[in-house]
């Protein structure tokens, strides 16, 4: 199986319009609304259109999951990280670990919301501001 | 839906919350609701700057859920046309109202000092803003960015400038980056309140009912939104590609509407910002269209020294700094905007109200004993932007005048018949003849977005049509309107959202609607907003086309009196029928 990873390959491209984050919380976790989404669209006050999309990296040691003191996050076969929501006390380590603030944090559940690299997002974004890749050298960020 | 209303009352600081489905399910959310919440709380003969005058706030069903769902319905008793007073804004208002879980926000009472009030979930708390007091838009959106942001959290901020602080009824509410509460004067009734700024975030998201039908009624709107004609032309040049044909058929108002073709037009065209000064498209939260044009103006202000900034236009704006006053650069209609922007005027009052005083000037009913000695001239930007210097520092009585329009203006100084506003507000930058002037004088707020008529007006050049049936389609718009307004929908995305697609995603969400009961809401919703116009004593018998407007050159010719009057008399018996 060929991993993918989920990459933000046109930065520059970005509108703003929160599309993949709305689509990562209904598509992948049946909410309506975008506040489960595993990945952030941040604006920058003053700089009018300059937006930051921060999306998990699928790190090969991920800090996050070493930051978890229950072992409720881990590390997934092939990188990225999976949940035991049952051993999760809520703490926020792992999202404080994440220096590229890319882990979200779940503010209903009070738990993290761990990116499944599914590629909903993408296939929601009108501008190819992110992709699916399969290496990382097919799609250097732009 | 609850229908969850947030009650905040500035003179105690206090707020309780209250569920209302009954009122939601009668009138669906948005500007239904938000003017039966007018009718519950405001007073139509009452002052609208007196502290029991409320503010509304109201999203709709479709709110943060489905694609361009984006905008906020405000609605107050109006400081400019003394009735109703209705503005919708975009930028992210609409989601984080969503996700605090409020579908309705109702405001009265005067604070004590200046304030600012945070919205989180379903807490209220007003705050001091006397820090920030005086301070521009743009300013007041970074220090509460700041000061109120909260990590990983999505935030609205909707703010007053400078002007709102004065009661400028021409002074709007700015939301986010660029986006406007602009016409009707919301900027004072928040000034009167003492409400510098409202932050609103919140933390919930709505578990799908049902997830097929929901997903499946969001990929056909996805599709439309990303895929159609109709939305791409937002996108793409955006509404300023309409200056270029407005003027080629006499529909662009030219030096206060004198004609409606600029030679100018060219140079201040869409293509031309687009080519010249467009540095990037941003959207409203959800709308994956993203109309929003922003484009850069640099400036020297010292020898090989620069300062740079973004100034969203569209064509509106374009109009009322361009047009309006004879500038055909982009740089300095963006200096002119940019200024505004700083001040939170509405553009469009503002720019009537420019045209206005130098027409009055030209004419000799201004003196430059008036203006302090700046001689003004259409085309002449320098003079323009003292004026706007003035106005901010409220120099003269003539200066502080002039930021309650222009209908003022010319009761109290002359040059009436020039004075262009219908029922005191100035309008948007049609000059396509009578289908036009009925929008202005009979639209509920008075906006080129109340109906289709500029746009009936238009299609008449390549097919004339009865006029009893162009009232009729006028008037069908004017209530189909008041669906989308209820949902509440960007109008952008109006060829996006027929009423199938409606009805499929009400059910989809749960709602019980179907044809007929969304057909009697737009009818009765109509009714009910003028039956309001009427009780703060807005009289369609007494209306007034600025005389001006009889001796000039539109798109379909001249506006006839008689004519105008048969529209008016059709026009008003449609919307009962
Ligand atoms: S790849 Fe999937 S899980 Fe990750 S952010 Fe995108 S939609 Fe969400
Ligand atoms: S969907 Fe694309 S354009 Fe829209 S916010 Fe996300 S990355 Fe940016
Ligand atoms: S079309 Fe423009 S105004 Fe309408 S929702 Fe999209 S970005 Fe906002």
């Amino acid at each position: 199986m060929t991993v993918k990873y989920l990459r933000v390959v046109n930065r520059d491209q970005c509108i703003g319009c929160f599309s993949c984050m709305y689509a990562c919380s209904r598509m992948v976790h049946n909410a309506a609304g975008s506040g489960k989404a595993a990945l952030r669209v941040k604006a920058y006050t003053g700089v009018e259109g300059a937006f930051s999309i921060r999306v998990c990296a699928r790190c090969e040691e991920p800090d996050c999951a070493a930051a978890c003191p229950t072992g409720a996050l881990t590390k997934a076969p092939g990188g990225g990280v999976r949940l035991k929501k049952e051993l999760c006390i809520s703490c926020m380590a792992c999202v404080k670990a994440c220096a590229i603030g890319a882990l979200q944090w779940d503010e209903e559940e009070k738990r993290p919301l761990p990116c499944i690299h599914c590629g909903q997002c993408v296939k929601y974004c009108p501008n190819n501001v992110l992709a699916l890749c399969e290496k990382e050298e097919e799609c250097e960020p732009r | 839906m609850n229908g969850a209303i947030l009650h905040v009352d500035m003179t105690t600081g206090t707020h309780r919350m209250i569920d209302d489905p009954e009122l939601f399910g009668e009138f669906l959310g948005g500007t239904a609701v938000a003017t039966e919440l007018l009718f519950r709380h405001g007073d139509p003969k009452g002052d609208p700057l007196a502290p029991e005058s409320p503010v509304i706030f109201a999203i709709g069903p479709f709110s943060s859920l489905f694609p361009v769902a984006t905008k906020t319905v405000a609605m107050f008793k109006s400081p400019l046309s003394g009735e109703l007073g209705e503005s919708h804004a975009g930028g992210r208002m609409a989601m984080s109202l969503h996700e605090a879980g409020i579908e309705a926000l109702v405001i009265t009472g005067r604070a004590e000092k200046l304030s600012y009030l945070v919205i989180e979930n379903d807490s209220a708390e007003l705050k001091s803003a006397s820090t920030f007091r005086g301070q521009s838009a743009a300013a007041t959106e970074r220090i509460l960015r700041e000061a109120e942001g909260k990590s990983g959290r999505k935030v609205s901020i909707l703010r007053i400038g400078p002007a709102g602080e004065r009661l400028s009824p021409m002074a709007c509410a700015t939301v986010d980056g660029s986006r406007h509460f602009g016409r009707l004067g919301l900027g004072a009734v928040l000034g009167s309140k003492n409400l510098k700024a409202i932050v609103i975030s919140g933390t919930r998201t709505l578990p799908l009912a049902c997830p097929k039908e929901f997903k499946a009624v969001y990929d056909i709107l996805y599709d439309r939104v990303v895929k159609s004609k109709e939305m791409k032309k937002y996108h793409d040049l955006g509404t300023p590609a309409n200056v270029r044909p407005l003027s080629l058929i006499r529909g662009l108002p030219t030096r206060n509407f004198s004609q409606g073709n600029f030679e100018g037009a060219e140079a201040i065209s869409g293509e031309r910002f687009a080519k010249d000064f467009l540095v990037q498209h941003t959207a409203c939260a959800h709308c994956q269209c993203g109309c929003i044009h922003m484009a850069e103006l640099r400036e020297e202000f010292a020898p090989y020294h620069y300062s740079t900034n973004r100034v969203s236009y569209d064509y509106e704006l374009i109009y009322a700094m361009g047009s309006m006053l004879s500038l055909s650069s982009p740089e300095d209609i963006l200096k002119l905007l940019l200024f505004t922007e700083k001040q939170g005027w509405d553009a469009i009052s503002l720019g009537c109200t420019l045209a206005w005083a130098t027409e009055s000037f030209l004419h000799g009913v201004l003196s430059l004993d008036d203006t302090g000695g700046v001689s003004l001239s259409f085309g002449d930007c320098g003079a323009y932007l003292e004026v706007l210097e003035r106005m901010a520092k409220g120099e003269s009585e003539f200066y502080r005048d002039l930021e309650m329009g222009c209908a003022f203006c010319a009761k109290k100084r002359g040059g009436l018949e020039w004075a262009i506003q219908y029922g005191g507000v100035e309008p948007g930058g049609y000059m396509t003849g009578e289908n036009f002037a009925v929008t202005c004088l009979l639209g509920v707020r008075h906006s080129h977005l109340d109906d289709n008529g500029y746009s009936i007006d238009q299609n008449l050049l390549n097919a004339p049509k009865p006029l009893e049936e162009q009232v009729r389609a006028q008037v069908k718009e004017a209530r189909w309107r008041m669906v989308l307004n209820s949902l509440v929908i960007c109008l952008f995305a109006r060829g996006v959202y027929d009423e199938e697609i409606i009805l499929q995603g009400l059910d989809a969400l749960g709602a019980k609607w179907d044809a007929g009961k969304l057909r009697e809401l737009a009818a009765k919703a109509l009714l009910r907003k003028h039956e309001w116009k009427r009780l703060c004593g807005f009289d369609p018998a007494a209306l007034v086309v600025p005389e001006k407007m009889y001796t000039v050159q539109t798109s379909t010719g001249m506006i006839d009196r008689e004519s105008l009057q048969q529209r008016i008399h059709l026009y008003l018996e449609e919307i009962r029928r």
